[in-house]
């Protein structure tokens, strides 16, 4: 578990693909704006990849263990 | 245009996708087309379109679509063909939108309180009418004539057919409501700001982006999966039987077939793409869907062949670039379309789509080409749709 995920509330339209696959993950916050979890449990850094390329918007940013941004597309 | 004005053209997969999520390039689409498409969901920008879109994603959630994949479709599919099941015959093209557009006015939420076919037909003129306000900039009759025909068809379908759905949700209580966009605007009117007249225009465009949509991919993947059984019949039992290789026929159609062959976007500011490719400032930006759902560098050499086992690489759907990506991606895609389906999927509970739902309903009737009367083209655009596609149904296959 070394990569990090952050979701930019600008961007992000509450579609909710990322809470309906992986709740434990990403949550919704008051606004209904997708929040990710620390750690994000239940999800490999592969499928945080994964999730994070099929998010509608594009909302989802991944950074590895050194802090670089993950190529998503 | 102005002489400064510049037009890039988008051909690869990377650039799409790019381009759709970069947040100053703004939709340009329906320039012109105001008439029906002024402060719509598709047309609004950043905060505007945040707003509007998050309070609508609510609706277009899972368990909407299960409760409508589930519970609501299936009578209306068995009914809308039952007719021309007992004929055994019917032409496609008209089945396909009558029955897209009954599926899609339960999702607008436009009550049909007759119920027959006599009122779809009205609807369906109406539809019709809003594509043509939706697609204006690209007319070659007098456009101001236009206008004004528009104009009086969006306020004669809300006198029949809004106002009294929105009366009828007036009087029922909350809690009893049908889920639906009009319902979900009603409730959020105040908080988003919504006049009537935009209201208006808004279920207008979810009846049009729905019924008109689904309805040309409905005809299309019985087409191409007629090919395609024809040449592999091996096949032909998964077609009434098997829901998941239908999905991928649609997803396959649906690449091949986008509903606009064309994205449009203007650049607010200048953007770079991660290409390298730079977008200048008040420059125009076509994304040439055909040419990027058929880029051999994702889907292979025989990217312009319908292939249903098609497997496209991580991070790319089966169906390509056709329901847009970034801020104004489909909202109806699961519900058009379903969800892409993992290796771990479970028919049981899987999201097929309302597109899958109906083909498949086609073949379990035994739906086939009229061999006496061949599909013909649609002469009045060059664009490539079906004029008629008659077809036979029940009886010996
Ligand atoms: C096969 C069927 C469909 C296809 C190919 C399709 C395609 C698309 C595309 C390409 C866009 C983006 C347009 C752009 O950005 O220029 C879009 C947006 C949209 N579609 Fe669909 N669509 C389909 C079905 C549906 C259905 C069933 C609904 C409604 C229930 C729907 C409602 C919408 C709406 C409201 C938008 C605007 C979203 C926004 O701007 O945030 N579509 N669709």
């Amino acid at each position: 578990m070394s990569y990090t995920a952050s979701v930019d509330k600008t961007v992000c339209i509450s579609a909710g693909l990322c809470v309906a696959e992986a709740p434990e993950a990403f949550v919704f916050d008051d606004d209904e704006i997708a929040e990710a979890v620390e750690g994000h449990p239940g999800l490999s850094d592969e499928a945080l990849v994964e999730l994070a390329r099929s998010c509608p918007s594009g909302a989802i940013r991944v950074l590895d263990a050194d802090g670089n941004e993950i190529e998503l597309t | 245009m102005t002489g400064t004005e510049q037009t890039v053209v988008l051909t690869t997969f990377a650039d799409a996708k790019d381009a759709y999520r970069a947040k100053d390039l703004r939709q340009a689409l329906y320039d012109e087309g105001e008439i029906v498409m002024a402060d719509v969901l598709v047309n609004l920008h950043g905060e505007e379109h945040r707003a509007r879109r998050r309070v609508e994603n609510r609706l277009f959630r899972r368990e909407t679509f299960d409760h409508y994949e589930r519970d609501l479709f299936p009578g209306v599919i068995e009914t809308t063909v039952a007719p021309y099941l007992a004929a055994g015959k019917v032409d496609l093209v008209h089945l396909g939108h009558e029955l897209l557009l009954n599926l899609a006015a339960l999702t607008a939420g436009i009550d049909r309180p007759e119920g027959t076919a006599a009122e779809t037909e009205r609807l369906y003129a109406y539809m019709m009418r809003f594509v043509e306000g939706a697609t204006l900039a690209h007319s070659t009759q007098d456009k101001d004539a236009q206008r004004v025909v528009i104009g009086q068809a969006l306020l004669d379908w809300d006198a029949e057919f809004l106002t009294p759905s929105i009366e009828r949700r007036r009087a029922l209580d909350p809690a009893d409501r049908p889920r639906d966009v009009l319902t979900c605007l009603m409730e959020h009117a105040d908080e988003l700001g919504l006049t009537h007249e935009v209201l208006r225009r808004e279920v207008a465009f979810f009846l049009l982006a729905a019924a008109h949509t689904s309805a040309t991919a409905f005809v299309r993947s019985i087409d191409h999966i007629l090919g395609w059984i024809a040449e592999h019949p091996e096949d032909a039992p998964k077609a009434a039987g098997d829901p998941l290789f239908v999905q991928r026929c649609v997803h396959e159609t649906v690449r091949l077939n986008p509903s606009s062959p064309i994205g449009k976007r203007r650049a607010l500011a200048p953007v770079r793409l991660r290409s390298g490719m730079e977008i200048p400032e008040g420059s125009s930006v076509i994304i040439d869907l055909m040419a990027v759902n058929r880029d051999p560098e994702v889907f292979g050499p025989d990217a312009a062949e319908f292939n249903p086992y098609r497997t496209p690489p991580p991070g790319v759907a089966p169906f390509g670039l056709s329901f847009a990506a970034g801020m104004h991606v489909c909202i109806g895609q699961d519900l058009a379309a379903g969800v892409v389906p993992g290796n771990d999927v479970d028919p049981d509970n899987h999201l097929f789509g309302l597109v899958t739902g109906a083909v498949r309903y086609m073949f379990t009737c035994g739906v086939r080409r009229d061999p006496d009367d061949p599909p013909v083209r649609d002469a009045n655009t060059a664009r490539p749709y079906w004029g008629r596609y008659p077809v036979l149904l029940g009886g010996d296959a």
